[in-house]
């Protein structure tokens, strides 16, 4: 069975019936699994009920933080610090020089745009040096649904797919309104220009193979690239 | 032409009328697709409970991308933000009720 993923939902953290919703809904929707984008200084307890709100509707749930900056040496630190306490690491980028870092970084698992800023958005310079994926957020087009944005999203596409970029599409929503399902978000890969396969991969396979991968890292026997322990060695 | 039946569940902030629901399908359709996409598409109402919020859309089969995606871009109906949630697709109305 194919697993679904939405890797970027914004829950509004001090309302729990909106949390509820959202969960309800994305169980509805078909997701398996999502990731919740939080404040990196959110307190484990607050963590922890987030958490089990989705549980307690069958979703697993992958932390996420989004990282905003302006220069590179505050995103490298910034990686530094919150790579290993969260599950994916997404990078909102606000310029080019940033975006091209971001890119690069073994360590960013997901780049996207700011919808707010409309001079910054993927190009053949970026997508040639990524190593992270390029996410897509519908949220963009339901805040600015005119013509032009949906060409400049269909120009990204393109480029995407000349460098074979991976490409994710999430829902990018703060509100339980902001949900779509997983065959909404594959239909609007089509109209931008995937596959039927492409747009299947990217809100199925490729989030999900993020995630495991992530997940193994955070586990304890993870030492490096390709390394891991399966044993302890102990002397007798 | 053949066609296929997709079962849509309608969450909003305010109830959504059988009016409202059309216009607003209508209205995506158009503003995404044109009035050529809005023929070729073809969507036709069939049945709308405005209790369970629940409605049942025809289109032409050739256009399941095109009508998902209309839908998927619907975010307001009159003033209340509203998701419209495609629950199941079939080629026959019967076909809807199976689980």
């Amino acid at each position: 069975m194919v697993k679904f993923l939405d890797l970027h939902i914004v829950p509004k953290i001090e309302d729990e019936s909106s949390c509820r919703r959202m969960a309800e809904l994305l169980a509805l929707s078909g997701y398996q699994a999502v990731g919740l984008t939080v404040p990196t200084g959110l307190l484990r307890d607050k963590l922890k009920d987030l958490r089990e709100c989705f549980q307690d509707s069958g979703i697993d749930v992958l932390i996420r933080a989004d990282l905003t900056c302006s220069r590179r040496e505050e995103l490298l630190k910034l990686l530094r610090r919150f790579r290993p306490a969260f599950d994916i690491i997404g990078v909102r980028c606000t310029n080019h020089n940033l975006a091209l870092v971001a890119a690069r970084d073994r360590r960013v698992d997901l780049i996207f745009f700011d919808s707010a800023r409309r001079n910054v958005w993927l190009d053949d310079s970026i997508a040639n040096v990524a190593n992270a994926a390029f996410e897509l957020n519908l949220s963009i087009l339901l805040e600015r649904g005119d013509r032009l944005t949906i060409t400049r999203l269909m120009k990204d596409v393109n480029i995407a797919l000349r460098h074979d970029m991976q490409m994710v599409l999430s829902s990018g929503g703060a509100s339980p309104f902001a949900i779509r399902a997983p065959v909404q978000l594959m239909a609007i890969a089509e109209v931008l220009g995937l596959t039927k396969q492409e747009a299947i991969d990217s809100v199925s396979t490729i989030p999900s193979r993020i995630a495991t991968r992530n997940v193994g890292r955070r586990s304890g026997t993870y030492v490096e690239e390709g390394v891991r322990t399966i044993a302890e060695f102990t002397e007798a | 032409m053949s066609r296929r039946y997709l079962q849509i569940t309608i969450r909003s902030k305010s109830s959504v009328t059988e009016e409202q629901f059309s216009q607003a399908l209508n209205a995506s359709i158009i503003r995404y697709f044109g009035e050529i996409g809005l023929s070729r598409i073809a969507p036709k109402l069939i049945r709308f409970d405005s209790r369970k919020s629940n409605a049942v859309v025809a289109f032409a089969k050739d256009h399941t991308v095109e009508m998902q995606a209309a839908l998927a871009f619907i975010s307001q109906v009159g003033e209340s933000e509203t998701v419209m949630l495609p629950l199941k697709t079939s080629g026959t109305i019967k076909g809807l009720g199976k689980s």
